[in-house]
């Protein structure tokens, strides 16, 4: 046991991918044990990553489960491994979601079946490779490559306009990956030029002193990077087109992981390394955060497409989260990492009620659909459900996210939050409004008549996520008494260093400015 | 036991042919093979093409008794240090797939298979010879001769008029460039009155201290200089000097195409390597400037031009041209740790492109490799090993992690920026961002392209040549499109572009062992 839960990051990275690796020597015809294995298998690894979660120690801010190991000597790169309390529950996040995409796709995928699980699986492998590492070499490996199993995913199973949509993926995010790249080589030889070691480890470069004009240069080159993985205003036209395309489980992935790494990579990377130049330009940044929560909002209230609808929906809640962890209180912070959280489940949910409607009518379209609460009344009420959780009724987990969110930077940036604030009730509105068309009213379409109910597989698909919804929504406790102390820790550095850039502004004569 | 790198081995032959031993070996290998050729029933068959893989592997072995020592030899002309250990292990490598590419590419062809195989032999040994010479003289011979042997070999398809035609430009293009070369040493020498790499570097590192050194000699020198870079670029293929590359190797043979991508760009890379630590790095002109200013037109034009392309073997052959540009990235980062990522890059460079080869030898097979890149729909899940292997080369090309194109152009890019190239690493970025573009186009085109929407797809074209299609899981091996010898070669390449991506300490330190050879750096 102690052996194993020494290794159980690497376990739990490495296991999806020896799944897939053992998945590749089934036949290719065998779809409906290639289908059970990998959902069986995904489950094993949510099992094993459920560990993790028992022995977490709640009331510190170190990193745990560390793990590490010389890899490169030549750049000082080491096999750096360790979570705290935001990985912990990204990484669970993670493992829960591929299962259930998993889950999600035996009725959506017909063809090439064997290829899909095996990508699902290796897409979940370098997703909590990415989590996992401290070091910046390793995280920036597992972060990229992330974006072929995607990319597949997206070009291969997914509809309309596919080929165009994933090309677009992937080019946008490859190009902020690589300008971001620079951004990190350039930290890791300046960090050379002032110790004389080549080292990526993160908490050894978190201590390079940068000067704050390069500061501001390396954050806006690391911004785009992660901008675009978010994805914050102007960077977001990706993802519209990436998300209605997919195939559901590739919708579900992306919206409730991917568009994570984006938050993650600033929490963990771009704030810390340069923090006076995020405190700096955090106006902008807030800026571009409301503007995203409006616009999203407002884009989704038109959208005739319910798939483009969730995606655009994301855009909005995603803004809400950057607002808070560039608020940068304690607060805030707690509420922006539970969002994330809440984020994964309920969109990844509406996600999965998209593609039931899309697997049963053959429509995305809003008009094509009405009425459809008589016929299949459980899709309705747990539909119901996910649309109230991404609403932020209380009770449910988008509104205790959502609420921290805005307590803690109505504080710092009333005007921004007052904004914002407005975005919770267009998103009311449109997804309220998008429900009653889509359920109430009379059937208009002939071919609803014949609307099928939930069969037993695709409850269990959502379940997890309705009941994770009711029990972070009643009891978030759980998640913030282990988040907190990472965020109050992660908090203090940026006092710490506002202290410092006051001081630099005061001496630079730059308080007017 | 005899001291090898005992003082004045050079003057005495003996000793200074054990300092070419591995490519002493290599050309009698190659005499074996064209003297067998006369007999009847030796000249038909796999015969020379074993023969010149055992020549390979006794090169190999010459070099790993051998490269623990440092050897000079024929009065100083010739030098075998750590350097040439990884280069020549890189340039035998490279002959040793190429080798291994050509087994069935004649079978169809009518054409002298032993002279070949010498050939090939031949032009690899001379590529050693190069990278091992340290005089302007024996530089400029080493060029011709693995010159002479890649203008034969590239126009061995006897008939067909776009391999005469590429060796033709090849030809005339590449007499122009050696003419350049022995121009700059000419003017080398009349500025500095030495040949030898070493004592020009003595000359111009005192001349450096002296008040009121010659000017005329300085002029010569900087003429000197000037015309000996275009004759290397010429051979590394770097933009304005590159007109050559599409057209010859489009015409030449694949595997001569392999050979000519990988070995001797290598080679030359390695003697540049050489012959700028030693001369160009004292500011006589500023040739780190006129470097930067090559390497991102090399990149960006090879990146563009490869945009254009529809025809997978010169789409490569431009990837290749733009490759360059990354490679020289290193070399103007300079220093060791500069050094060390060209080397590396240069590694991982052959496999990748070996590889990328080996995939367009087995399109050649079904007669895809002139085909326009829209029509491959439907490879992708027909043949799904071949495009997962050759999806991953592609991937390496653009740099994606996990491949060792990323680690080769992060430890460039890294060393670009310690030495305050900030400029260029935001180019050559730029440059990759583009570049992914094209590979990715062609990873779509096997993958996720509808077969409705055109007629002229690849499934039609494999029924016209009649290859029969198995639907079982290990179908490649089994069809005759696809030889032993290319699945070891695409298999040995994949596992050396992951392992240069995901463990690639023990080649680091290979090159940079080899590295700490070059006395001024």
């Amino acid at each position: 046991m102690s052996i194993f839960l020494k290794y159980i990051l690497s376990i739990i990275i490495f296991f999806p991918l020896l799944s897939a690796l053992m998945l590749v020597f089934i036949n290719k015809k065998a779809e409906g044990l290639l289908r059970n294995l990998a959902t069986i298998l995904s489950l094993a690894e949510f099992v094993i990553s459920i560990f993790l979660f028992i022995y977490f120690k709640s009331n510190t801010y170190q990193f745990q489960f560390v793990e590490r190991f010389s890899w490169i000597r030549e750049f000082g790169a080491t096999y750096f491994l360790g979570i705290d309390g935001v990985s912990l529950f990204l990484i669970l996040l993670t493992t829960l979601m591929t299962f259930i995409a998993l889950l999600s796709s035996y009725k959506y995928i017909k063809e090439h079946v064997k290829e899909f699980v095996i990508l699902m699986l290796v897409l979940e492998t370098f997703m909590l490779g990415a989590f996992a590492s401290l070091d910046i070499l390793l995280f920036y490996l597992f972060w990229e490559f992330m974006l072929i199993p995607m990319y597949y995913i997206i070009g291969i199973w997914g509809t309309g306009r596919k080929v165009y949509s994933a090309v677009k993926f992937i080019l946008y995010t490859l190009a902020g990956s690589l300008i971001m790249l620079f951004g990190l080589i350039t930290i890791f030889i300046l960090h050379y030029n002032q110790t004389g070691n080549f080292t990526f480890n993160l908490l050894k470069l978190y201590h390079t002193n940068i000067p704050l004009t390069l500061q501001i240069i390396l954050f806006i080159a690391i911004f785009l990077g992660f901008a675009v993985k978010i994805p914050l205003f102007p960077f977001h036209t990706w993802l519209p087109d990436a998300h209605t395309e997919a195939p559901t489980a590739g919708s579900v992935i992306l919206a409730s992981v991917l568009l994570k790494f984006g938050i993650y990579g600033f929490f963990r990377f771009a704030i810390p390394l340069m923090p006076e130049a995020s405190i700096l330009l955090t106006p902008v940044i807030l800026v571009l955060a409301v503007i995203s929560i409006i616009y999203g909002a407002l884009v989704s209230i038109v959208q005739k497409d319910l798939k483009r609808l969730v995606a655009f929906s994301s855009v909005s809640h995603m803004g809400f989260i950057v607002l808070g962890l560039f608020a940068m209180t304690a607060v805030s912070v707690d509420g922006s990492v539970l969002q994330m959280i809440n984020h994964g489940i309920s969109t990844g949910a509406l996600f999965l009620f998209v593609g039931m409607l899309y697997e049963r009518s053959h429509t995305r379209l809003i008009a094509d659909f009405g009425g459809l609460a008589k016929k299949a009344p459980i899709l309705a009420a747990l539909f119901m459900i996910a649309v109230l959780s991404s609403v932020g009724l209380p009770g449910l987990n988008g509104f205790v996210g959502e609420f921290l969110i805005l307590v803690g930077s109505f504080k710092q940036y009333t005007i921004f939050t007052i904004f914002a604030t407005s975005g919770i009730i267009f998103t009311a509105v449109y997804l309220l409004w998008m429900f009653q068309r889509v359920m109430f009213q009379n059937i208009t379409n002939k071919n609803n008549e014949n609307f099928k109910d939930m069969t037993l597989r695709e409850i269990m698909t959502v379940l997890p996520l309705i009941l994770l919804m009711f029990f972070i929504g009643l009891y978030p406790d759980v998640l913030l008494s282990r988040i907190n102390p990472t965020v109050v820790h992660f908090v203090n550095i940026i006092e710490h260093n506002k202290y410092a850039y006051n001081l630099i502004k005061a001496k630079m004569g730059l308080f007017n400015a | 036991m005899l001291d090898l790198s005992q003082m004045y081995s050079e003057y005495f032959l003996e000793k200074s042919l054990l300092s070419v031993m591995p490519e002493a070996v290599l050309i009698i290998f190659a005499f074996i093979i064209l003297l067998l050729g006369l007999f009847k029933s030796i000249k038909n068959g796999e015969n020379s093409y074993y023969i010149a893989l055992i020549g390979i592997v006794f090169s190999f072995l010459y070099l790993f008794i051998l490269s623990n020592h440092t050897i000079h030899g024929f009065y100083g002309s010739i030098i075998f240090d750590k350097f040439d250990v990884f280069f020549f292990t890189v340039i035998l490598l490279s002959g040793f797939l190429t080798v291994l590419l050509s087994k069935n590419y004649f079978d169809t062809r009518n054409v002298l298979i032993p002279e070949y195989y010498s050939l090939v032999l031949f032009s690899i040994s001379a590529m050693m010879l190069l990278v091992s010479s340290v005089n302007l003289i024996m530089i400029f011979l080493s060029i011709e001769f693995m010159s002479i042997a890649a203008y034969i070999l590239t126009g061995y398809l006897k008939g067909e008029s776009r391999s005469t035609e590429g060796a033709m430009k090849y030809f005339i293009l590449g007499t122009f460039a050696s003419a350049f070369f022995l121009f700059g040493s000419v003017f080398i020498y009349a500025a500095t009155g030495h040949l030898n790499l070493y004592k020009i570097h003595n000359f111009i590192f005192r001349q450096s201290f002296k008040v009121h050194y010659v000017y005329n000699s300085h002029t010569f020198l900087a003429i000197g200089l000037v015309l000996l870079l275009v004759g290397l670029a010429f051979k590394m293929s770097l933009f304005p000097f590159h007109a050559w590359t599409p057209d010859s190797y489009d015409g030449a043979p694949t595997p001569v195409t392999n050979l000519m991508a990988t070995g001797i760009k290598v080679a030359a890379f390695g003697i540049f390597i050489r012959v700028f630590t030693s001369i160009y790095s004292f500011n006589i002109l500023n040739f780190y400037n006129i470097l930067w200013i090559l390497a991102v037109l090399t990149m960006t034009f090879g990146n563009f031009a490869a945009l254009l392309q529809t025809d997978l073997k010169r789409l490569i052959a431009y990837s290749s041209i733009a490759q360059a540009g990354y490679i020289l990235m290193g070399i103007i980062a300079g220093g060791y740790y500069g050094i060390s990522g060209t080397l590396f890059y240069l590694l991982a460079y052959i496999f990748m492109t070996a590889g990328a080869f080996g995939i367009v030898i087995m399109f050649e097979n079904l007669k895809l490799a002139s085909v326009d890149i829209k029509s491959y729909y439907g490879f992708g899940f027909k043949y799904p090993l071949t495009a997962a292997a050759f999806s991953f080369f592609l991937l390496s090309l653009a740099g994606i992690p996990v491949t060792s194109g990323f680690m080769g152009k992060f430890f460039v890019f890294s060393a670009a920026i310690k030495s305050g190239y900030y400029w260029l690493v935001f180019i050559a970025i730029l440059n990759s961002a583009f570049a992914a573009y094209y590979y990715i186009k062609i990873i779509v085109k096997m993958y996720m392209v509808d077969n409705q929407s055109n007629n002229n797809s690849i499934a039609d074209v494999i029924n016209n040549s009649n290859v029969t299609v198995n639907n079982g899981q290990m179908e490649i091996i089994k069809e005759n499109h696809v030889t032993s010898a290319l699945v070891i070669v695409i298999i040995l390449c994949l596992i050396f572009t992951l392992l240069l991506g995901v463990f690639p300490q023990p080649f680091i330190n290979f090159a940079a062992k080899s590295v700490t050879s070059l006395w001024n750096i």
